[in-house]
């Protein structure tokens, strides 16, 4: 009983719990499920939602939100083909360039958020929509195929058998668990969520880390969109879209306040497998895509209601 | 005068948070026609005691009586259909309705279902004028200083025509002018034979108002007694339960330093156009009227709010600092008179409020040094005497000692000029003088501390200079001598009175 009390104020291992009963109880039961193979593939999966969701995580700890995830996914997986020169063997100069203009893009959305005093949710939503329609202006409606090497050997290469995805996920998992729990700006991104004046009060500087904090998540979600990029090997309009509403999911699935303040990404990695591990037994189901998305909808609501996550304050 | 029944009564009533008895076995009785006082230190059970009367909470065990009967389920309906009206220590009002809509919340007058405003104005006219509170009824509460807040927080009670009115520290963001009508407001509904019951920790107006006292003291009642007879150092005897020296600490003959502080014509919100200057050893007072000014004069230094100077030295920089982070690079910090919303972050941990501001100082290769931080929050916790865990989340300490914590974060900073905002409203009076010592203390080290205070006693016995700020004007210098409750009044109200030197 106490065990099983301390594991309800534990959200990260809660979660992680419940991946594991799922993946046994689905193992059990649906052939092919438990097979390595499928458990690698939801893994990798899980890697481009978990990438994402690395940026979106510090965004929501801070008490912001970023909703131009997607479009900058999309953005990227689009310019990679694109502004990869030719004279480059290794496909990494094309690589750094989408990284930047990702890092520039989320920028600016700190930059409205920090002077102009836009509300994150304003900012980002305005950004998303503009990144798109300039998108269609550039790339038009058709699909690029991306012959970049450094991007499809991530996509593609499986060094000992685990895909380059996971590997890339694990240092960024490493990363964020660092930046959060063992760097100062960690601590103050916290602060900020949890209450702005006071932090503010405390010396701690609004601006300069909304700046950091925007720029980071613009980052990933450029990181995310290349390691799409590379296991699709095409970028399209639209390639982005599905991973807006995940990050966020996985970020709240892991336990952590969407107020701000509180939480870990230790939470947000078990939330992404979770994700994508309700998506490929909902696609199990013999149902159409309508009813597939209203199963979705209902069991990360159910979901978010057995784990209790919005602690009453 | 008091052989009549009790109005409202607690029957040795028991209550417990999480197997934390916090109330054991307390009895309180509220008669018609008196202002009874509860006293107790932060943690006393005070607050807890003041939800059962007014059924926010139910008694674990034992009874809440109504007119000598014991009422079953009490809940605040129930106390609400009783009579039963509390002005809480912290302020429910909804900032963004009207004086006249959050005196009349919950109990509007009607006319075919929708709310009569001509009815609703012309009974919230008639509190509003029992409170002195002038301002046109349709104005937002947003706009209304702290001070002008709680006496709508009264107004409010008042509106519902009490015949028990439970006062939880009324008067610890008013002026000296307010608290008056607050006491004649009180004698008023006294002598109408309302029962009254009043928490503050100043004892000067338990003494001039209240006729019986009950003492907290740990969950139990240690005094319940008439209050003829007893002075201050009584009352105070009776809440400590032991001597206690003076209140504040002796005050050494003033030898200031260097200048740390030196504005002319500084501007900042409501200030306008000032000359201030402080140095270092000094403990600076800023007096006056709630909302004259004194918050934005700490606040534009502190470099937090916008503000301009014609001239500026501070802490030995030339010019304003231009944002906290500078001030607090130049040795400037702050403690706000809100700790719970400008000071802490309440969910977090004390180790965490502890260390938020030498964060940066403490980490090693952009990394933190946990060791050197649990070292640090270690030696903070034992300075301050902030005892227990340092894991607990900051909002699970009294009043008083997240004041410490919110002081105690600042001192690896070694700062050479504090600025404090009321830093001991709501602290209890063990911790009061535990703050009173401490800023003395920082004051022999030849830091210099500017303290703005509501506490007209604080501002005459700790300070060694007090500038009293109206309309954002200084209105008087008091220095030495010249320091005290009247003249600082005076000079508030803008009276001129002798010793009153500009």
């Amino acid at each position: 009983m106490k065990a099983v009390k301390s594991l309800f104020r534990n959200p990260p291992l809660l979660t992680l719990v419940l991946v594991a009963l799922v993946w046994l109880v689905a193992g059990l039961t649906l052939s092919g499920f438990g097979a390595y193979g499928h458990l690698r593939y939801l893994l990798e999966l899980a890697a481009v939602i978990g990438i994402a969701a690395a940026g979106q995580t510090l965004v929501i700890l801070m008490g912001g939100i970023d909703l131009s995830v997607g479009a900058v996914i999309t953005v990227t997986a689009i310019l990679v083909p694109l502004i990869s020169p030719a004279w480059d063997p290794t496909g990494l100069v094309g690589v750094a360039l989408a990284l930047t203009i990702a890092t520039g893009i989320g920028f600016l959305n700190g930059a409205g958020a920090a002077y102009l005093r836009v509300p994150p949710i304003i900012m980002t939503l305005a950004m998303a929509t503009f990144l798109q329609g300039l998108l269609v202006v550039v790339a038009g409606g058709s699909a690029v195929t991306v012959s970049n090497p450094a991007v499809l050997l991530l996509g593609q290469a499986r060094p000992l058998g685990v895909p380059a995805g996971i590997l890339l996920w694990l240092v960024v998992s490493a990363a964020v668990l660092l930046i959060i729990h063992r760097m100062p700006i960690g601590a103050r991104f916290l602060a900020l969520g949890a209450n702005p004046l006071a932090a503010r009060l405390s010396g701690v500087s609004v601006a300069r880390n909304t700046l950091i904090l925007y720029a980071l998540s613009g980052f990933f979600a450029g990181l995310a969109g290349i390691l799409v990029l590379g296991m699709n090997r095409q970028g399209y309009v639209g390639i982005g879209d599905p991973y807006l509403l995940t990050s966020i999911a996985a970020v709240v699935l892991g336990g952590t306040s969407i107020l701000g303040g509180r939480g870990t990404y230790a939470g947000t990695i078990p939330g992404a497998i979770l994700l994508v591990t309700t998506t490929a037994l909902i696609t199990v189901v013999n149902a159409s895509p309508g009813w597939r998305s209203i199963m979705f909808g209902t069991l990360i609501l159910s979901l978010l209601l057995v784990s209790g996550r919005e602690a009453r304050r | 005068m008091t052989d009549k029944k009790p109005l409202l009564e607690a029957r040795q009533v028991f209550k417990g948070f999480f197997g934390n008895p916090v109330l054991k076995g307390v009895d309180i009785a509220l008669h018609p026609g008196r202002v009874h006082a509860l006293l107790g230190e932060n943690g006393a059970g005070k607050s807890t005691l003041i939800n059962l009367l007014s059924g926010a909470l139910q008694p674990d065990s034992g009874a809440i009586a109504v007119d000598g009967r014991p009422v079953g389920r009490f809940s605040p309906a129930t106390a609400r259909a009783a009579g039963i009206a509390v002005v809480q220590q912290e302020l429910s009002l909804t900032a963004d309705l009207s004086i006249a809509e959050n005196i009349g919340l919950g109990a509007f007058p009607r006319r075919f279902g929708l709310i009569d405003y001509a009815a609703l104005h012309r009974g919230v006219r008639e509190v509003c004028a029992m409170v002195g509170l002038t301002e046109p009824l349709d104005m937002p509460v947003a706009d209304l200083a702290l001070g002008r807040r709680q006496m709508v927080e009264i107004a409010k009670a008042l509106f519902r025509k009490p015949r028990v009115l439970i006062l939880d520290e009324p008067t610890s963001s008013l002026s000296a002018h307010e608290a008056g009508i607050l006491a004649g407001v009180i004698e008023m509904l006294r002598d109408r034979g309302t029962a009254l019951l009043y928490i503050s920790h100043r004892l000067n107006e338990v003494q001039a108002l209240c006729a019986h006292v009950t003492v907290l003291k740990d969950g139990g009642v240690t005094a319940d007694q008439s209050l003829s007879g007893i002075d201050g150092e009584g009352l105070v005897r009776l809440m400590v339960g032991r001597e206690t020296g003076d209140l504040f600490p002796p005050r050494p003959a003033c030898t200031p330093g260097a200048p740390r502080v030196d504005v002319t014509g500084f501007s900042a919100g409501l200030v306008r156009d000032i000359a201030f200057s402080a140095r270092a050893g000094e403990i600076v007072g800023i007096g006056g009227l709630v909302g004259q000014g004194q918050e934005d004069l700490l606040l534009g230094l502190y470099g937090a709010i916008p503000a301009k100077a014609s001239s500026a030295e501070v802490s030995g920089k030339s010019g304003l600092p231009a944002d906290v982070g500078a001030a607090n690079a130049a040795g400037l910090v702050y403690v706000p008179a809100d700790r719970k919303h400008e000071g802490l972050v309440l969910p977090h941990s004390i180790a965490s409020n502890l260390i938020l501001p030498s964060l940066g100082r403490l980490a090693r290769n952009g990394f933190r040094d946990r060791p050197a931080e649990t070292g640090l929050i270690a030696d903070l916790a034992r300075r301050l005497t902030i005892k227990g865990d340092v894991a607990r989340p900051v909002q699970a300490l009294s009043g008083g000692n997240q004041q410490k914590v919110a002081l105690a974060k600042w001192l690896p900073l070694d700062p050479s000029v504090l600025l404090l905002n009321d830093p001991t409203r709501g602290v209890d009076i063990e911790t009061k003088r535990e703050i009173y010592l401490m800023l003395r203390a920082f004051a022999a080290e030849g830091r210099l501390i500017i303290l703005a205070s509501s506490d007209t006693p604080e501002l005459v016995h700790l300070c060694d200079r007090v500038v009293v700020l109206r309309e954002g004007h200084v209105a008087a210098t008091l220095v030495g001598d010249a320091i005290s409750e009247e003249a600082i009044v005076g000079a508030a109200m803008g009276v001129d009175r002798k010793g009153a030197a500009a």
